[in-house]
C-alpha cells in the first residue's frame, strides 16, 4: 500500500519549487539593476528566502483555523474550466472574546493562506486581534469567485470588490465572534489595496475601518511590473525559449546535485536545500523571482481574457472545455509580458468601460496617489518598507516617506518582503495597529 | 451492498458539498511557534548538508564518477501524456473526492492525539519495510536491503510491532524503496503519465510498481494482516494516516493550469530520480525532443 507517495512527492515538490521560485508562492517580486539602482544581492536573495526561522518574532503555540467558502452574490457564470473557482475562499482565526478584526490581503497573485500570511497571522491573533486572511483580486480563485468584470489588477475597482467581499464575509459570521474594532492590512500590492479600502470605506462607512498598514506596497503597480518583465527578459530571454532554457539549466543542475548524494529519494528537506544549491548568481535569483511572477501573470491574463472576451489566447466564441489541453495556451502565456496584458486586454475592456478615459488615466488611477491626500493627512495610515525594496525606485520610496511622513518604517535590509516576520517588522506592525507606532523608532 | 452503499454515500457528500452559499469549517490549528522551532533545526541541518554536498563536489569524491549532465541532457520540458482527456477527468473526480471525502476524514483524524497518530504511522512505516527488503534485493542493493530488515526486526521488537520508531535512536532512518524504483533501476521507463482513480498522479511505471507493492506484501503477509475483512480497515486506516501527513491540497493554486503544473513536477521529479539511479550505469542516449517519460 504505497499508493499516497505520489500525494507525499507532491507535496513535497509543491514544497520545493516554491522555495525553489521565491520562498513566497506569488507575491509581487522586485526589479533589479539599472531600473531602480537600489537593487542589491542581498535584497535580492532575502526577497528569495524569506526572514532566516531564527529571527522570526515569538509567535503563539496554536492558532485556532477556519476556511471559510462563500458564494458572492455577484459572482458572474463560472466558466467549465473554473469549475473549482466558484465560490470565495478566506481563512478565519477567531478570539473567544470580544476583539478588534484584523484583515489581511495577500500579494500580487497569492491566495490568503501562504506562509507568509500565516506568520501574520500567528502575530495578530497572539497580540488578540481575530485575524481574517483574504487572497489578492489578482488571485484567480478570487477573480472568478469575487470579481465583478474578471479583468484584475485595477487598483480602485479590485479594491471595490475586496470591500464588498468583505462586508460579505462578516456580515455571515457566527453571532458569538464579537468585532469591537476592523483593521486592514496587506503586503506588496496587497498593502496598496487595503488602504484603498480603508479610503472606499472613508466614503462607504459599512465596516468602519480604523487602521490601514501596507507592508512593502507598490506605489505604481505598472511601474513595478514593467521592471519585472524588463528583469524577465534580461535574465530569463524572450518568451517561451527563454523558459525552456532556463528549466534546462535548473533541471541539469538539480539532477547533478542528486547524482552526487547517496540519497535517491527526494524529500522536503532535500529539495530545499537543492534550491538553495543551484541558485547561485544575482542572475539566477533575479529569473527565479521573475518566474514567479509571471507564472501568477499568466494566470490572470487567462481569467481576464476569458471574462472580457479580448481573444488573446481564448477564442470567446469556443472556449475551452474541461477536457481540453491547456499546455499550449499556457505555453504562449508564458511568453507575454504585463505590458501586452494592459495594452490586449485591460486597456480596451475599461476604455470601452468608462467615459473620458485614456490609456494614459488608466494608469495613473492605478498610482497609490489616487489616495494620496487621504494618506498625507489621516493619522490612521502606516507602512513598513525597506530601503532595497526591489519594486520601488528612489522617486517613489521618497514618494511614500514624504507623503507618510512620521508613519512609515523603512529598514535598511529586507528586499522585497524578505522581513516580514522578523521581530522588529512585528513589534512596529503591531505598534501601529494599535496606533502607538513613534517614528524615532525606525531604524 | 456495502460497495453500493459506500457509492450511495460517496453521492451524497459530492452533491452536497456545493450547495451551501456560506460555509465555515474548522481546519486542524496551526502550531506556528512548533513549526518556527523545527525550521531552526532544519535550517542548521541544511547547512550542514550544504557544507557537506560542497565539499564533496570539491573532492569529487561520491557515487557519481559519470561526467556530470549538461543543459543538452535535460529531457522535454514537456511530459508524454498519451491518455490526457482521461486523465484530466480523473483528476476533477480525484479532487472532488479529495475535497468532500478523503480531507475532512484526514483533518478530523489530526484531532487524535499526536502519540496516537505517530504510532499508526510507526506502523505502516514499519510493514513497508518488508516491502523494501525484497525491492532491494531485486535492485541488487543488498546494502540497503540489510537496512530495512534491521530496521524491520528492531522496531518490530523493541518497537513493540512497529508502533515506535526505535531503530532511528541507532541511526537508522528509514530509506524506504518499492518496486517502481525496482522497475527503474531494470530499465523501465516511466512512460505515460496516468493518474490513479482516488490515488493520484503517477505513472503507467509507478502504477505497476504500486500492484507490485501490494503483491509483495499481499504474498508475505506478514502476522496475516494481509488476509479478510481487516485488510480493507487497515487500507483506509494507512491512507488516512498518508493524507493527514501531506499538505497536498487539490486546486490550492486556483490556476486553470493545475493539471499541467502537477504533470511536470511530478513526472520531471521522478526523471531526476532515474538519473541518481542510474548514475553508474553507462550513460543513455536520450531523445530530449520527446516528451519526458516516453
Amino acid at each position: 500500500m504505497k499508493w499516497p507517495r505520489t500525494f507525499l512527492a507532491l507535496g513535497s515538490l509543491f514544497f520545493g519549487a516554491t522555495a525553489l521560485a521565491a520562498a513566497q508562492p506569488n507575491t509581487l517580486p522586485p526589479t533589479i539593476g539599472p531600473a531602480t539602482g537600489l537593487a542589491d544581492s542581498a535584497g535580492l536573495r532575502a526577497t528569495v528566502f524569506g526572514t532566516p526561522p531564527q529571527e522570526i518574532a515569538p509567535l503563539p503555540e496554536t492558532v485556532p483555523l477556519q476556511e471559510i467558502n462563500i458564494a458572492l452574490p455577484w459572482t458572474r457564470a463560472v466558466p467549465e474550466v473554473f469549475w473549482f473557482d466558484g465560490r470565495l475562499r478566506v481563512w478565519f482565526s477567531g478570539q473567544d472574546k470580544p476583539a478588534p478584526l484584523a484583515i489581511v490581503i495577500s500579494g500580487f497573485g497569492s491566495d490568503g493562506n501562504t506562509t507568509k500570511i500565516s506568520i501574520l497571522r500567528g502575530a495578530l491573533y497572539g497580540a488578540g486581534y481575530h485575524v481574517l486572511t483574504m487572497p489578492s483580486p489578482t488571485f484567480p480563485g478570487f477573480i472568478v469567485s469575487a470579481s465583478s468584470t474578471g479583468v484584475a489588477a485595477d487598483l480602485r475597482q479590485d479594491s471595490h470588490d475586496l470591500y464588498a467581499a468583505m462586508q460579505q464575509i462578516i456580515a455571515h459570521l457566527p453571532r458569538e465572534i464579537q468585532i469591537t474594532d476592523v483593521d486592514v492590512l496587506g503586503y506588496s500590492l496587497g498593502g496598496a489595496n487595503a488602504a484603498v479600502v480603508k479610503s472606499i470605506d472613508a466614503t462607504e462607512g459599512k465596516l468602519k475601518v480604523h487602521r490601514a498598514v501596507m507592508i512593502n506596497p507598490p506605489v505604481s503597480l505598472f511601474e513595478s511590473v514593467s521592471r519585472l518583465d524588463k528583469l524577465f527578459a534580461i535574465n530569463i530571454g524572450s518568451g517561451d525559449a527563454g523558459v525552456e532554457n532556463l528549466y534546462r539549466r535548473l533541471y541539469t543542475r538539480l539532477a547533478n546535485l542528486y547524482r552526487n548524494s547517496d540519497r535517491v529519494r527526494i524529500d522536503e528537506s532535500d529539495l530545499l536545500s537543492a534550491a538553495a544549491a543551484v541558485l547561485k548568481t544575482d542572475a539566477d535569483f533575479s529569473a527565479a523571482i521573475a518566474l514567479t511572477f509571471r507564472t501568477a501573470l499568466v494566470d490572470m491574463f487567462f481569467a481576464a481574457d476569458l471574462y472580457a472576451g479580448t481573444g488573446v489566447v481564448v477564442n470567446p466564441r469556443s472556449p475551452p472545455r474541461l477536457g481540453d489541453s491547456l499546455e499550449e495556451t499556457a505555453r504562449i502565456l508564458r511568453g507575454k509580458p504585463f505590458s501586452e496584458y494592459f495594452a490586449k486586454v485591460f486597456a480596451p475592456y475599461y476604455l470601452a468601460r468608462r467615459r473620458d478615459s485614456t490609456p494614459e488615466s488608466l494608469r495613473a488611477d492605478n498610482r497609490l496617489d489616487i489616495i494620496s491626500d487621504a494618506l498625507r493627512s489621516n493619522p490612521d495610515y502606516y507602512a513598513q518598507t525597506n530601503s532595497d525594496d526591489l519594486i520601488l525606485d528612489k522617486p517613489e520610496l521618497a514618494w511614500l516617506k514624504a507623503t507618510l511622513g512620521e508613519r512609515i518604517a523603512v529598514y535598511d535590509h529586507g528586499g522585497h518582503l524578505g522581513n516580514i516576520g522578523e521581530r522588529r517588522q512585528i513589534s512596529d506592525m503591531l505598534e501601529m495597529l494599535a496606533g502607538r507606532w513613534q517614528h524615532t523608532a525606525t531604524r | 451492498m456495502r460497495a453500493a452503499l459506500f457509492m450511495g454515500w460517496v453521492a451524497l457528500a459530492l452533491g452536497g458539498c456545493a450547495s451551501q452559499s456560506f460555509s465555515m469549517r474548522g481546519l486542524p490549528p496551526e502550531t506556528p511557534a512548533a513549526d518556527n522551532a523545527a525550521a531552526i533545526k532544519a535550517a542548521a541541518v541544511l547547512a550542514a548538508a550544504q557544507t557537506d554536498a560542497s565539499q564533496r563536489a570539491l573532492n569529487q569524491e561520491g557515487p557519481s564518477t559519470a561526467p556530470p549532465l549538461t543543459a543538452a541532457d535535460a529531457p522535454s520540458m514537456y511530459t508524454y501524456d498519451p491518455w490526457e482527456r482521461v486523465n484530466r477527468f480523473t483528476y476533477r473526480v480525484n479532487a472532488r473526492f479529495d475535497e468532500a471525502v478523503f480531507l475532512p476524514v484526514a483533518n478530523g483524524y489530526r484531532r487524535v492525539p499526536a502519540p496516537i497518530r505517530s504510532g499508526v504511522h510507526n506502523f505502516f512505516e514499519n510493514l513497508s519495510e518488508l516491502d523494501s527488503v525484497v525491492n532491494y534485493a531485486a535492485q541488487l542493493r543488498l546494502g540497503g536491503g540489510a537496512h530495512s530488515l534491521g530496521r524491520f526486526l528492531i522496531n518490530s521488537t523493541l518497537g513493540i510491532g512497529g508502533l515506535f520508531d526505535v531503530a532511528k535512536r541507532f541511526n537508522l532512518e528509514s530509506d524506504l524503496t518499492g518496486f517502481g524504483t525496482t522497475l527503474s533501476k531494470w530499465g523501465m521507463h516511466p512512460g505515460p503519465y496516468f493518474v490513479i482513480p482516488l490515488l493520484g498522479p503517477a505513472t503507467l511505471r509507478d502504477s505497476v510498481g504500486l500492484l507490485g507493492d501490494f503483491g509483495i506484501v499481499y504474498a508475505i503477509d506478514v502476522a496475516q494482516l494481509y488476509r479478510g475483512n481487516k485488510t480493507w480497515a487497515l487500507g483506509v486506516v494507512d491512507a488516512v494516516d498518508q493524507r493527514s501527513n501531506t499538505s497536498f491540497r487539490y486546486y490550492s493554486t486556483g490556476s486553470p493550469f493545475e493539471y499541467e503544473t502537477v504533470r511536470f513536477l511530478y513526472v520531471h521529479k521522478e526523471l531526476i530520480e532515474d538519473e541518481a539511479l542510474h548514475v553508474k550505469d553507462r550513460p543513455k542516449k536520450r531523445d530530449v525532443t520527446a516528451p519526458a517519460g516516453k
